[in-house]
């Protein structure tokens, strides 16, 4: 009840932003760019119609893979470290809410605010898919929508557990965006290196080490891939020789987009809960 | 039945002391003046009731519930004004009164809340555009939704003009009438004075009076400054202030100049004025000096030695 009535507030409050707007224009711009790119790659190889869901997720995963993340800490990593520094919070607060469902509810009404950019680029995505290549599957595009509806879930819970850990939004924010760059850049050269350390890399032809694959499937980016996968059909797949480890699995992906959700909010939920407004 | 009770409470930040020992206690159904200096540690003890922070000793009792494991129950019933709050510039004040309403779960009228504070016309305007005063008066607003059992104004009449804070009076005075204890704090005494039954006084986070309106001028009304310009080089000064502490009803001695002064008790001056006859020096002259109230707060809120 709390969380909810909190939820529509978040929703009402974050969906009116400026910045959004921006964000979602851009979004749309990269999913039409996506659909352009994956027409002209198909006729490149022939794959005409039967493109079909391999093109929808082409078309869509890299743009949101990219944009959805950076949408959901724009709209999230202000939204409890802000209300402390404008005094906001003490409005909030002083209304019959506890701070978990203060919590719970901004990352409820912020993802509801980032489900709609999400759902704004892919509908523009989908004309431009259906317009160059004449064809895409309704049952993949519902689940590849759902899979990144949760991938803005999780950059929103760690948006709002990165805003609820300090009293300054600056360092929200830092602390939000360097999670960012970490798992878009920083991780592979760490894993690469890792890699190489323990000569890992001579024997990449044979197979990889399962280390690793954990190490690389643990970024919610990986994650995110890795659960789109199962929406691939199997001969479309990438099905490796021998065996693939079951930390490549779409549902070991799900359970580490599950920890994105839970220990950021957790973490928040502990510091904030013990700290004065 | 008490509304609010504080006991032994303390509150450290680091190593500064906001809060020390604090006794305090408001009946259900007054208006309670909790006045102070900036800085005293009001909006402390007001987080503390609320809990926006916690205490690092002692109880807190707020409608019969404990402040830290009951705060959602507590917050249910009671409305709050706090201090150096702020809203959200990009929702319009009919969206900020309805989440108050929809939180408490009460079926109150926007319009008419809004009537009652006194910005109808900017009810479906965005806050972003509110002045400080419109702001104020909608967190006035957002505090009645309910009618709750208590109100807590934290500096109510922060932003408004003498007209603005001469109606938020009036509203604390008819949620008084319908039986609501409130719980009002600010630093300027003409503020509490106005409307308050009971007033607490905080100092440097220790509460240095406790008592109605009257009885705090009534304290310090009997207990008159009595300067008394003594014949100069007439003995041996110094050997008076003793005596004189010691009569009854006297509460300070000290010597300035050439002139004794004796805050004592009304009826006790004939006797300050014999003794010091008697002991040595011959007095020029005298005056005398009733507090007003504004002295009674400096009294009260002055720093020790000033």
């Amino acid at each position: 009840m709390s969380v909810t009535i909190v939820a529509k507030k978040e929703f009402r409050d974050a969906v009116r932003s400026r910045l959004l707007l921006v964000l979602i224009a851009v979004f749309a711009l990269f999913t039409l760019g996506g659909a352009v790119l994956v027409s002209q790659v198909g006729e490149l190889f022939g794959l005409g119609d039967e493109a079909g869901i391999i093109g929808v997720i082409l078309a869509l995963q890299t743009p949101a893979s990219v944009l959805v993340p950076l949408i959901a800490l724009v709209v999230s990593y202000r939204s409890v470290a802000g209300e402390r520094e404008s005094g906001s919070a003490k409005y909030l607060l002083g209304l019959p809410h506890s701070r978990r469902d203060v919590l719970l509810g901004k990352v409820l009404g912020r993802t509801g605010v980032v489900s709609v950019a999400i759902l704004v680029g892919f509908g523009v995505g989908i004309v431009g898919i259906v317009a160059l290549i004449g064809s895409f599957d309704p049952l993949a595009y519902l689940g590849f929508t759902l899979v990144t509806l949760l991938l803005g879930l999780v950059w929103v819970a760690i948006g709002v557990g990165c805003s609820s850990v300090t009293r300054s939004s600056t360092r929200a924010g830092i602390l939000g965006f360097g999670l960012l760059l970490l798992f878009w850049i920083l991780w592979d050269v760490i894993g690469l290196a890792l890699l190489y350390a323990t000569d890992g890399l001579d024997r990449m032809g044979e197979s990889i080490p399962e280390w690793y694959a954990l190490f690389s499937s643990l970024p919610p980016g990986s994650a995110y891939g890795l659960v789109g996968s199962a929406l691939l059909p199997t001969e479309a797949g990438f099905e490796a020789a021998g065996e693939v480890s079951i930390f490549l699995s779409p549902a070991f992906g799900a359970l580490v987009l599950l920890f994105w959700i839970v220990v950021p909010l957790g973490v928040g939920l502990l510091v904030f809960g013990r700290s004065d407004v | 039945m008490t509304a609010i009770e504080l006991h032994g409470v303390t509150k450290r930040f680091g190593d500064t002391v906001a809060l020390s020992d604090l006794d305090l206690s408001v009946r259900s159904g007054e208006i309670y003046g909790f006045l102070g200096p900036n800085g005293a540690g009001k909006t402390t003890t007001i987080d503390l009731l609320l809990d926006f922070a916690r205490p690092t000793a002692g109880e807190i009792t707020v409608l019969g519930m404990d402040s830290g494991e009951k705060s959602v129950a507590i917050r249910e019933r009671t409305g709050v004004l706090p201090e150096g709050f702020d809203l959200y510039d990009r929702l319009t004040g009919r969206q900020h009164l309805e989440f108050s309403i929809e939180s408490k779960g009460a079926d109150d009228d926007p319009d008419e809340l809004a009537e009652r504070v006194g910005i109808p016309d900017a009810l479906d305007r965005k806050v972003g555009g509110y002045s400080k005063g419109m702001i104020q008066r909608l967190g006035l607003a957002s505090a009645l939704v309910g009618d709750p059992e208590l109100l807590v104004l934290d500096e109510p009449s922060t932003g408004l003009d003498p007209n603005g804070a001469r109606e938020m009076r009036d509203i604390v005075r008819e949620e008084a009438g319908r039986g609501a204890t409130v719980f009002f704090s600010s630093h300027i005494l003409g503020q509490v004075e106005a409307v308050c039954d009971r007033v607490g006084i905080l100092r440097g986070g220790e509460l240095v009076a406790e008592d109605s309106i009257d009885a705090l001028r009534d304290a310090l009304r009997t207990e008159e400054t009595f300067r008394l310009e003594l014949d100069a080089g007439e003995g041996p000064e110094e050997g008076l202030v003793e005596p004189v502490e010691a009569l009854s009803g006297v509460s300070t001695v000290a010597m300035e100049n050439s002139s004794l002064v004796v805050t004592c008790a009304s009826d006790a001056k004939p006797e300050v004025f014999r003794t010091v006859e008697r002991e040595v020096a011959r007095v020029e002259d005298f005056s005398l000096s009733e507090a007003s109230l504004d002295e009674v707060f400096a009294a009260y809120t002055a720093e020790a030695g000033a």
